[in-house]
């Protein structure tokens, strides 16, 4: 029972850290590629991408000996990430947004429309901000989404029951998202900024991953002694 | 209970009752306006509206509060709006500028006056939106100059990836009634003192009808950045314009006055900027403010915009 309701509690922290991360990465990206729809859409894409694979990766994981310890690794391992994101996320963004002559600087009189207004309209960054958001968001976010298959394998005893404890636990995991998702928008976003919206989440997922570890081998401790 | 006859009649209801209350809200909208334009872009839904009666034409964004832009159908080179006004005292300021930087081209209003007045100008435009620069032209009068070029993208991204600089840069970049949160920041108003020429100044068009923190920590990051800084309050019209210098010495009222008066000469532009510049100047530079620059790390201007504010302190700058 009380695995159970940690499992539980575990997905339900995990997609909040989810889209905590989103929130503070279309922040991190608008300072450097615009405040712009596409940018938006190419976060959302990069999460759901990671989700995916992640999905289907820890779907085939938890069919090998399925153990709570690994599904602590599998989210301190994201913490980490997390944690070491602030130190190199700028110079990554700053390198591939565009820096200093990357633009032409005497440019006119070729570029005029019908009118002859002297007009020009570099093409958007869309393609590489979506490139930087794969490399800086997609491993976290693919090892997040590892954790919903994984920990439903855990949590279901029966195969009776398959039904609905993969609906619970996916449930509980997007209530998690919802938390995640207002409470950066709404608070963190004023409290503490970005780097430190990063860092906490961090710092969540290796608690909880040290929780988890912590917590098999207590199992493994009662297993023996009975 | 014939609950298919019920269904109709509550369906039929539903129906009137919606058309009804659609003519109120377009005859209780639409009193006295021509819309022109009315189309969605990329950003923004935007609309062209006309006020015969007053002979002006403005530009609206989605439907926010106030105007981006608005034009004087029978004099387009007037500066309409309050603010565009007093943004001009920025030519003042400079003591010979030659390159201009205008971030959000909106209805155009600016452009239409400097190409009038000042044609030697460089004037370099920056808007985000390819609509806007399309309903520029066709509506707002927004014509070529050999001087005038524009440039279609991110204000911070244009200025990061041009290594241009600048005597002057205007910036006037709103979506609707608010400036994007990253042209807010420290980082940004570094960026936009790098790209300044020796001695050059940066003019912020800040509308905020209701002052709130984050107006003041927006004053903070300019005076944090800028060895000196000069607020304009532009009227009633709940503007404000920051200006943020280069220059080692403060200007002072008179000498400022008297620019504008030397600038306009043997011109009309339809107001007094002399005039204006004496009864708006005010010195921010030694103004104390309890509010922390915004940064791109931390710039919770949302929340800021409905805090209200501690205003100036007493004391020394920090």
């Amino acid at each position: 029972m009380t695995m159970r309701l940690g499992i539980l509690a575990t997905i339900f922290i995990s997609g909040a850290a989810v889209m905590s991360l989103e929130m503070a990465s279309f922040r991190q990206f608008s300072s450097y590629f615009g405040d712009d729809i596409s940018i938006w859409g190419s976060l959302i894409s990069v999460f759901l991408g990671g989700l995916a694979i992640g999905a289907m990766a820890g779907g085939l994981l938890a069919d090998r000996r399925p153990a709570l310890w690994k599904l602590g690794a599998i989210l301190t391992v994201g913490g980490v990430l997390v944690l070491a994101m602030p130190f190199y996320s700028e110079t990554v963004l700053d390198w591939a947004s565009g820096k200093g002559n990357d633009l032409p600087k005497d440019w006119g009189t070729d570029s005029q429309d019908a009118s002859g207004l002297i007009i020009y309209s570099p093409p958007s960054k869309h393609w590489q901000a979506l490139g930087t958001g794969a490399l800086l968001f997609g491993l976290p976010a693919l090892l997040l989404g590892m954790a919903s298959p994984y920990a439903a394998r855990l949590y279901v005893r029966e195969l009776k029951h398959v039904g609905g404890g993969v609906g619970l636990v996916y449930g509980i995991s997007t209530l998690g998202s919802i938390v995640g998702t207002l409470g950066t928008s709404f608070y963190l976003v004023a409290w503490m900024g970005t780097r430190w919206i990063l860092w906490s989440n961090a710092i969540g997922l290796v608690l909880l991953g040290a929780a988890l570890a912590a917590a098999h081998g207590l199992r493994r401790g009662k297993q023996a002694a009975a | 209970m014939n609950w298919k006859i019920v269904f109709m009649v509550l369906a039929a209801g539903l129906t009137v009752g919606l058309l009804a209350f659609w003519v109120a809200c377009q005859a209780a909208g639409e009193e006295n306006t021509v819309v022109r334009y009315d189309r969605e872009s990329k950003y923004y839904r935007i609309r062209v509206v006309d006020y015969p009666k007053e002979g002006r034409r403005c530009l609206v964004f989605s439907k926010s509060r106030g105007v981006q832009s608005s034009m004087i159908l029978e004099e387009p080179d007037q500066l309409d709006l309050r603010y565009s006004r007093s943004m001009m005292a920025a030519l003042a300021l400079h003591p010979a500028p030659k390159q201009v930087l205008l971030v959000g081209l909106g209805g155009g209003s600016i452009p239409r006056f400097i190409q009038k007045h000042f044609p030697d100008l460089h004037l370099d435009i920056v808007e985000l939106d390819p609509d806007v620069v399309k309903v520029c032209q066709e509506f707002f009068q927004f014509k070529a100059a050999p001087n005038t070029r524009v440039i279609v993208m991110d204000g911070r991204m244009y200025l990061k990836r041009s290594s241009q600089t600048y005597d002057v840069i205007l910036l006037d970049a709103y979506a609707g009634d608010r400036v994007p949160f990253h042209l807010t920041t420290l980082e940004f108003v570094r960026l936009v003192k790098s790209r300044l020429n020796a001695g050059g100044l940066v003019a912020s068009n800040l509308w905020e009808p209701a002052v709130n923190r984050f107006y003041y920590a927006e004053l903070r990051t300019y005076q944090a950045t800028f060895p000196q800084t000069y607020l304009f309050k532009c009227g009633d019209s709940g503007n404000f314009i920051v200006f943020g210098s280069l220059a080692e010495q403060a200007a002072a009222k008179d000498g400022w006055a008297k620019r504008a008066e030397t600038l306009a000469a043997g011109k009309v532009f339809g107001f007094n900027l002399a005039a204006l510049v004496r009864s708006e100047y005010a010195r921010l530079t030694d103004r104390r403010i309890a509010e922390e620059p915004l940064t791109d790390d931390k710039a919770p201007v949302d929340t800021l915009r409905h805090e209200s504010p501690k205003g100036f302190e007493e004391g020394q700058p920090q």
